[in-house]
């Protein structure tokens, strides 16, 4: 059979930021798939070493706008690390509390992206209504709806106070009863479950060879989630990562779903133990060291390489984003897919191309 | 300095990660720095919430051994240094020939330090 080219992306509806497959085509099947990217390299790496090693900071905020909380709180944990600067008690259960709901904003947002991906307008409307009440959640408690600047080495740069934690109590428990409908109608609706379940299979073997992170890897079956290491306050609460097993689209969905449930335990946990006391402490001197620090990001493990030499620049900053692990796994999932299931396989990685190019 | 740190020759990189792979190990990232006129590529392992890192030290012209057969998900990072570094991997599952992140007019090797060219 004749073989086709077609080119999806880089500007696609169903895509939020530029990636393009190069897809091999015999009829409807996929029978090779290159990823290509390229198109918002910013060079952030490179930025961070001309930049004092805090306004760092705010350079990797910007890493992604959509886990910006999480990409700084990584990195200051490493200057940390380094400086071996220990942060007050409130401040890791504050950076605990604002990292789960980003967690849920970006959980929220992939759900309505999915749902758009296979024309559920409603699904993705309703979905993306609850973003917003998270959306305000951070815009209350720091200023900013998605790059919060929240973080600073030593501690952070705002607190949460006694009549804001009552807020946030009483909008997780009104989303955990909206969420309730929302689940059934993707855990159950016969058309949703005709365009997830089976689609796209990693198995646990793939998962390992393919070296996938979050979601992807927990949905195939392998129970690691850093949450579980016990990284800043998570060591105080109770955590078990979600595992399914059957490695499909449907399986990564679920998890999607499940933690959002899991933030919104985690919210309640923080909250009930967030101690009084000071939010950070002051920092002097410029680091001298290296140090890796890893953390739980919305779409798996992050990992920053920290090397600063006692100047106020750091020596190299490197940083894996989660997409950049997961993209390869595409390899694997779209040759023998067909093409309307293209749009929800790249969906499920879960893609975040400004965080893979930096 | 890092913990589970172990120093190769590059010529042994290739068994040196497939060792890791057999004893079920994780492939979590490549991290390239210089230090004093070599570059040094840190290969970074998981296992159980360990990690676990191999040193090889590198001239800019030198071949590297690409360790993308073993582990495909190395693909996308060693393309990232072709591109940011100029350096070369042999047996690169797939080649995106310096095109990876930046266009034919782009500055080249961003990343390497002029000065050990």
């Amino acid at each position: 059979m004749a073989k086709t080219v077609i080119p999806f992306g880089p500007q696609h509806p169903v895509l939020p930021e530029p990636i393009q497959l190069k897809l091999v085509m015999e009829d409807e099947k996929v029978v090779e798939a290159l990823p290509a990217i390229g198109y918002v390299h910013r060079g952030l790496e490179k930025m961070a070493e001309l930049k004092d090693f805090n306004q760092t900071v705010y350079i990797v905020e910007r890493v992604c706008g959509i886990c910006s909380f999480m990409h700084s709180m990584a990195y200051v944990r490493g200057i940390e690390d380094i400086m071996n600067i220990q942060i007050p008690e409130r401040a890791e259960f504050l950076r605990v509390i604002w990292a789960e709901i980003g967690r849920l904003q970006s959980h929220f947002l992939w759900l309505g992206l999915l749902a758009d991906a296979f024309g559920f307008e409603s699904l993705f409307m309703e979905t993306w209504k609850y973003r917003e009440k998270i959306l305000d959640l951070m815009e209350m408690t720091t200023g900013n709806r998605v790059i919060i600047s929240a973080n600073r080495v030593g501690g952070t740069t705002k607190d949460i106070t006694p009549d804001q934690t009552k807020i946030i109590l009483d909008t997780v428990d009104t989303l955990e009863m909206q969420m309730k409908d929302v689940e059934k109608v993707f855990f159950d609706n016969y058309t949703v479950k005709q365009r997830l379940v089976g689609v796209g299979i990693l198995t646990t073997q793939d998962a390992v060879e393919y070296a996938v992170v979050g979601p992807m890897m927990r949905a195939s079956g392998i129970k690691y989630d850093l949450r579980a290491t016990g990284y800043s306050a998570y060591k105080h609460l109770d955590f078990e990562p979600v595992v399914e097993t059957a490695g499909d689209s449907y399986a990564r969905c679920v998890v999607r779903v499940k933690e959002i449930y899991q933030s919104f335990d985690l919210i309640r946990q923080a909250i009930s133990k967030l101690p009084a006391g000071d939010i950070a402490v002051p920092v002097k001197g410029f680091p001298k060291g290296e140090a890796i620090s890893r953390l739980e990001q919305p779409r798996g493990e992050a990992i920053y390489y920290v090397k600063a030499n006692g100047t106020k620049n750091l020596e190299r900053l490197k940083i894996r984003t989660p997409t950049f692990a997961n993209i390869p796994s595409l390899l694997k999932m779209l040759p023998g897919s067909k093409l309307q299931d293209v749009p929800i396989l790249v969906l499920t990685i879960d893609p975040c191309i400004s965080c893979t190019e930096r | 300095m890092l913990e589970n740190l172990v120093v190769v020759d590059k010529e042994d990189i290739r068994e040196v990660v497939n060792n890791k792979k057999l004893y079920g190990n994780r492939f979590v990232a490549v991290t390239c720095e210089k230090e004093g006129e070599y570059y040094e590529l840190l290969y970074h392992f998981d296992n159980n919430y360990e990690l676990s890192h191999i040193k090889i030290l590198i001239k800019p012209d030198d071949v590297i051994k690409s360790i993308s057969s073993i582990y495909p998900s190395a693909l996308l990072i060693e393309n990232e240094y072709k591109d940011l570094y100029g350096f070369e991997f042999e047996g690169l599952l797939i080649d995106y020939k310096g095109n990876l992140f930046l266009a034919d007019k782009s500055p080249k090797t961003p990343m390497l330090d002029k000065n050990t060219q």
